[in-house]
């Protein structure tokens, strides 16, 4: 890229005043010796000069008074509820009242995450995870009921036995 | 759009924020877990449902017992990290220590002793007003089985 | 001695109607300047005026002086008018009438070295040039055309910010250019 295409913009902060001290004046000292950011100086300049001539002979004929009454007309004149409503909500919804969205959105989280704390009925979610099981030797089942999800653990009896119902113990185990 | 935050909003947002992790907070660490062990005998003979086991009969499906008669419940309030025994039936102890509260599931250490004999030790993670079925001892000609229920206060 | 903006202010806000008038007053030519560079015609930029004098009114008790006012009431002008803009379904063709009173307002301001334009062609194309614009780069290049407004204003404004303002107004600018490179 050129020195001059890489000037480009910086002419529009020159001419705006926007260029620190240093570089203004190292753009200052370019355009002068430089025929064609010369020129773009000059195109920039007519712009503006066109421009704004434009819009200050249309404001000149802006008289005051019409609009003082005009505007002194719609603050005396009360508006319909659903206009003042509109208002309303709009202002709230404006950028800087975005601020609200803050807390409405932690809220949101909140209660996203405390979905699953709401019991959508006693036995709608019964479902136990086993870490570990220590049956000191003896054997053990697991089981879970489909319909709760409720988890079973089911201790087998010592074959031994250390009870004295051990073979209604054995006859009463579970049938799986 | 920082710049844009009135300084009474971003207040406000920080202090909704502080009194709803508060809560949140509050509502993750509960104080202590109230357990219930409800014991019950299971035979083979007969066909009765007692009705003081209403709300169990689905749960004790699959273990296909023709009987089921409620022998005993006992409720005790466990602290955090702390622990409790219940008496069970039969010469035995069921101790329940309250282990970890996370996404709404109690974590607990059960041990079903007989005398000083442990029968079996288990580590499991229950849902929060939720149970676990523990059975197999033999007890008066049928078997034992131990619901064991707990809410976090 | 003359009140200032934020002295007036404070007077409207305690309900001094009269402050409110000297406000509308000293702004008036510029908020409708600035509408004017937004909007098509001339009656649509009078009505976006008076509403924003009309919102401003409505507004006063929330202004904190965090800003100037004029950034302030500037503000409401240019969101006023890129509102109506985005709701007007009319031609963008009015701007002819008001390039025909500028050459009769030529001789009301004679005396004004801007008025020293004499490229008519310029002018007629460059309300066409400027309405081919997004409503964000028109609102850049009017503000700092009309009142020669710091970038760090014209942020505040438009609620953007200055690198923002400095690539819009580049794009504008080279977007004019390109558009009336045959005039310029």
């Amino acid at each position: 890229m050129s020195q001059c295409e890489s000037l480009q913009e910086a002419i529009g902060r020159w001419l705006d005043g926007e260029l620190p001290p240093a570089d203004s004046e190292a753009v200052r000292d370019h355009v002068a010796s430089c025929a064609d950011c010369g020129a773009e100086r000059r195109r920039l300049e007519k712009i503006q000069l066109t421009l704004g001539t434009i819009l200050t002979a249309e404001a000149a004929r802006l008289e005051f008074a019409p609009l003082w009454r005009e505007v002194q007309h719609r603050i005396e004149t009360k508006r319909p509820w659903h206009e003042e409503l509109i208002e309303t909500v709009q202002s709230l919804i404006s950028v800087p009242r975005l601020a609200w969205a803050v807390p409405a959105a932690i809220m949101l989280v909140l209660g996203f995450l405390s979905l699953g704390k709401w019991p959508a009925g006693s036995e709608a979610n019964n479902y136990a995870s086993v870490e570990s099981i220590d049956a000191h030797g003896r054997n053990v089942a697991l089981l879970r009921e489909d319909e709760t999800k409720t988890t079973i653990i089911w201790l087998y009896q010592d074959p031994e036995g250390e009870d004295e119902n051990v073979e209604e113990s054995a006859k009463s185990g579970p049938a799986f | 759009m920082l710049k844009n935050l009135r300084n009474p909003v971003l207040l406000f947002s920080l202090a909704f924020l502080a009194l709803a992790g508060w809560l949140h907070a509050a509502d993750s660490a509960p104080q202590s877990v109230l357990v219930t062990v409800r014991s019950i005998w299971a035979g083979s003979k007969g066909d009765d449902f007692d009705p003081k086991l209403k709300g169990l009969e689905q749960q004790l499906k699959p273990l296909k017992h023709r009987s089921y008669r409620a022998l005993k419940d006992e409720t005790q309030t466990i602290p955090w990290q702390g622990s409790k025994a219940f008496e069970v039936p039969g010469g035995r102890s069921l101790t329940v220590a309250t282990q970890e509260f996370q996404n709404d599931r109690i974590g607990l250490k059960i041990r079903l002793t007989q005398g000083d004999k442990p029968l079996i030790d288990t580590t499991v993670k229950i849902a929060n007003k939720g149970n676990i079925i523990l059975g197999g001892p033999a007890h008066e000609g049928g078997s034992l089985i131990l619901s064991i229920s707990a809410v976090a206060q | 001695m003359e009140l200032s903006d934020w002295e007036l202010v404070k007077k409207c806000q305690a309900g001094d109607a009269n402050a409110f008038q000297e406000l509308v007053s000293r702004y008036h030519q510029k908020v409708f300047m600035v509408i004017l560079g937004l909007m098509r015609n001339r009656e649509d930029a009078l009505e976006v005026a008076q509403e924003t004098f009309f919102r401003a009114f409505r507004k006063i008790k929330s202004f904190q002086g965090g800003s100037s006012f004029y950034t302030w009431i500037y503000r409401i002008a240019v969101n006023n008018a890129i509102d109506a803009q985005r709701k007007q379904k009319r031609n963008p063709l009015d701007f002819h009438e008001t390039m025909d009173r500028v050459f009769e307002a030529r001789n009301e301001v004679a005396k004004d070295p801007f008025a020293d334009v004499h490229d008519r062609e310029l002018r007629e194309n460059m309300a066409k040039a400027i309405n081919e614009l997004t409503p964000e780069h028109k609102a850049v290049i009017v503000l700092r055309t009309i009142e020669g407004l710091s970038y760090k204003d014209i942020g505040e404004i438009l609620d953007c910010s200055e690198g923002t303002v400095m690539s819009r107004l580049h794009y504008a600018r080279k977007k004019l250019q390109d558009k009336l490179k045959a005039f310029l």
